[in-house]
């Protein structure tokens, strides 16, 4: 009895209930029918300030200008720290939740994610009409699509002071080429009281670098390094230690900044800056800065001395560096795909050059507009050379506990080449045995893209 | 003498209760595990499911997106890294501080107990580290510590140049330089700590003990450490503990290089974690750490046991 009055009492409830949300649930479906769809919005993780200065700022105006045109798109842009730039990115492909559009350096860290399932096809929503006029695109090209968008290109010559040449007798209009004629250079320079090249690798970077620069002269494709990888091949092999005695030697001959070992990346370019240092890698639009800064009549660009015979040895060290990628898991596909296509359009390139100095990879850039000859020679460099970025081919834990590791130890003088080159092996032995499915595609991948 | 009555009574009372359970008042004896339930729920959601979760990750090893068992691989994998084993020998040398963080902090707090000149602004001095966010800390130091800062430029000002060193870029330094940041950021701890129990000290102690003719150091190890005891044991844990987690000073001042040489466990579980993608690995790391700080204080109880049992 008291069971069926409870049923009563529960039934009574549940209607009253009911009829309390029914009007509510009315006025929202009518609400729905009576106000416009409001605007979507893209969630874009981007990155690029630490390659290209002003780049946030340019994004942000880009961003302005794209929702004036498309009012039913918003885009919220939030930026990327460059340590966590991966693991932030990883962390959403896991939980397949995040954003729509988000940054990743070229090759690896978006293929990788590619093959974790993580993106679509950028091919697959913008035509090719389009993506034909992106430079690059062989950097993120696998099974037939193209998983990132370029948006700049960044090449890395050596950058020299041609003061400190004229002062150190060295004739400023006629850079080394050759290894043998680098390390005479350095020889008078150090002679003379100043450091002859700059670097800071506290945080690997800056061997990451020398590897990829330099080390590259030892290989003769990019499938030398998918081979090490994979274990055809290993990286204590010959190829791969040339850059690591190399390094070593120019450590013990004092040619480095003595300082190397606590300054990273960025920082490793201040004794250049600072006019205390005659040579240093760098970035076209960091060479732009500092021919603004010390005059461009001192500034001296030349291409990388070769060291090595590989068939790399000719070609150049052009990346677009960071993609842009669309995620797998966005319900926003289409319009994800319209606002990286708006990034292309001649106006924004033109705006992205005339704001960070960068060099859009996009056939469309008017050259013409470039009247400097510094400026011209690193475009040339870019445009017209083959270029490979060897970090690019690697898998992060490989980059960072493997070649990082490896240039730390030889600038820390904490081991040799062979110390260094066994840590590097023991890191890819560590990858393949984690990583079963990473290894399928990187051996799939030999004899692909590049 | 026992009253009949009251026995009665009781053994009454007894039995009636005993019918109420056995008559299916099942609620009765469920009471007491229905106050527990809510406790045991929380630890159940906070320590255990992610105890039994981390074991299982750590039996798995997480690909492109697919998880495959792999039974004990990332125990082996982990027990022959020799960069594991590095991050273990890294937090035990950091260990070392405990000591230095004990005696630096006793000698402060003394000092200024005793009321030294300008002992408001040295209490507030010394103090003022330990609420410094550890980010900043560890990015002021880093720049302090490099080979051309400002301490190094200091130190060569002075004619010291044997001493200025590549405290975060040398391999051998840059353990002992993370840990001389922890040691001036944590002695404000300590010293606060200690000054505070000592207030409570009654003077009595010291004045009769220097009315006894015990001189200084002898007043110090005779009525101070004793009265702190309990006090140093506490901090003792607190910095065992924190020294457990330096994390951030490494992830700031170093990233557990140059090289591997400044790896300690929670970087090491961290990156492979989430620069790797290696959750097995650092699941695996996380029990054998687990296991082996239980195994440590087990036997520390039994120690601990057998040295009151001989007492």
């Amino acid at each position: 009895m008291r069971s069926t009055g409870r049923r009563l009492l529960a039934g009574f409830s549940l209607a009253a209930l009911l009829a309390c949300l029914s009007p509510s649930m009315a006025l929202h479906a009518a609400g729905h029918r009576l106000h416009p769809r409001s605007p979507i919005t893209l969630t874009y993780w981007w990155w690029a300030e630490s390659d290209v200065a002003g780049a946030d700022k340019w994004m942000r105006q880009t961003v302005a200008l794209f929702e004036k045109a498309h009012p039913d798109i918003q885009v919220k842009i939030d930026i990327q720290g460059t340590d966590n730039l991966i693991s932030n990115f990883q962390a959403a492909a896991a939980a397949h939740k995040g954003p729509d559009l988000a940054t990743q350096w070229a090759t690896i860290p978006v293929l990788s994610q590619a093959w974790a399932g993580a993106l679509a096809p950028v091919s697959d929503y913008v035509p090719a009409s389009e993506t034909k006029h992106w430079a690059s695109t062989i950097e993120n090209t696998y099974g037939g699509k193209l998983w990132g968008m370029p948006l700049y290109l960044i090449g890395i010559p050596v950058v020299y002071n041609k003061t400190l040449f004229r002062k150190a007798g060295l004739n400023p209009n006629k850079p080394p080429r050759t290894w043998s004629q680098f390390l005479a250079a350095c020889a008078k320079l150090k002679a003379a009281g100043i450091i002859p090249f700059s670097m800071g690798n506290k945080d690997g970077y800056g061997g990451a670098w020398f590897w990829s620069i330099i080390g590259k002269s030892f290989l003769n494709s990019s499938d030398d390094v998918k081979r090490a990888v994979v274990g055809k091949t290993h990286f204590t092999d010959p190829q791969f230690t040339g850059w690591l005695t190399a390094l070593q030697t120019m450590m013990q001959s004092g040619y480095i900044n003595d300082d190397v070992a606590s300054l990273d990346l960025n920082n490793g370019f201040g004794p250049f800056a600072r006019g205390k240092a005659a040579m240093a890698f760098s970035t076209d639009a960091n060479i732009l800065g500092y021919a603004k800064a010390m005059g461009e009549q001192n500034i001296g660009v030349f291409l990388p001395p070769q060291i090595g015979s590989g068939k790399l040895s000719t070609w150049y060290d052009t990346t677009q560096s960071s993609s842009e990628m669309i995620t797998s898991w966005s319900p926003y596909k289409r319009q994800a795909a319209m606002f990286l296509m708006f990034m292309h359009t001649p106006e924004r390139l033109k705006a992205l050059y005339d704001q960070t100095g960068a060099f859009p990879a996009d056939d469309r850039f008017n050259l013409r507009a470039i009247k400097d000859p510094l400026q011209r020679q690193l475009l040339s460099w870019d445009l017209g050379m083959r270029s490979v970025w060897l970090e690019n081919f690697v898998p992060t834990q490989i980059d960072l506990n493997g070649d990082q590791t490896a240039g730390e130890t030889i600038t820390s003088k904490s081991g040799g080449p062979d110390t260094a080159a066994q840590l590097w092996e023991r890191t890819a032995r560590q990858w393949r045995v984690t990583n079963p499915d990473g290894l399928k595609h990187f051996t799939g991948w030999i004899g692909g893209a590049i | 003498m026992t009253d009949p009555v009251n026995v009665i009574d009781s053994a009454a009372r007894g039995l009636s209760y005993a019918r109420r359970v056995r008559r299916g008042s099942v609620g009765a004896a469920l009471t007491p595990y229905l106050y527990i339930l809510p406790a045991v729920l929380i630890v159940g959601v906070v320590i255990v499911y992610p105890l039994v979760t981390i074991f299982q990750e750590s039996t798995q090893t997480l690909s492109t997106g697919t998880s495959q068992y792999v039974g004990t691989a990332n125990y082996d994998l982990v027990r022959t890294d020799p960069v594991f084993w590095q991050a273990v020998r890294d937090n035990a040398t950091l260990l070392l501080a405990v000591p230095i963080l004990v005696v630096l902090s006793l000698l402060f707090a003394v000092l200024l107990f005793e009321r030294v000149r300008g002992w408001r602004i040295y209490r507030t001095l010394i103090f003022l580290p330990y609420i410094m966010a550890i980010t900043v800390i560890g990015t002021v130091f880093g720049l302090l510590y490099e080979f051309d800062g400002p301490l190094n430029v200091a130190l060569r000002g002075l004619h010291l140049n044997w001493l200025a060193l590549d405290w975060l870029g040398n391999a051998n330094l840059a353990i002992p330089s993370v840990m001389s940041v922890i040691i001036w950021r944590e002695l404000g701890f300590g010293t606060i700590l200690f000054l505070a129990r000592l207030m409570s000290v009654r003077e009595e102690l010291f004045e009769a003990a220097r009315l006894d003719g015990a001189n200084w150091w002898q007043v110090q190890w005779h009525i101070t450490v004793p009265q702190l005891r309990t006090v140093i044991e506490f901090f003792i844990i607190e910095i065992i503990n924190m020294m457990s987690g330096v994390f951030n000073y490494i992830y700031v001042m170093t990233s557990g290089g140059p090289g591997f040489a400044s790896q300690v466990l929670e970087f090491y579980i961290w990156q492979n974690a989430f620069a790797f993608r290696q959750g097995g690995i650092a699941a695996a790391a996380v029990l054998l750490l687990g296991v082996t700080v239980v195994f440590i204080f087990l036997q520390f109880r039994v120690r601990r046991g057998g040295a009151v049992a001989d007492e």
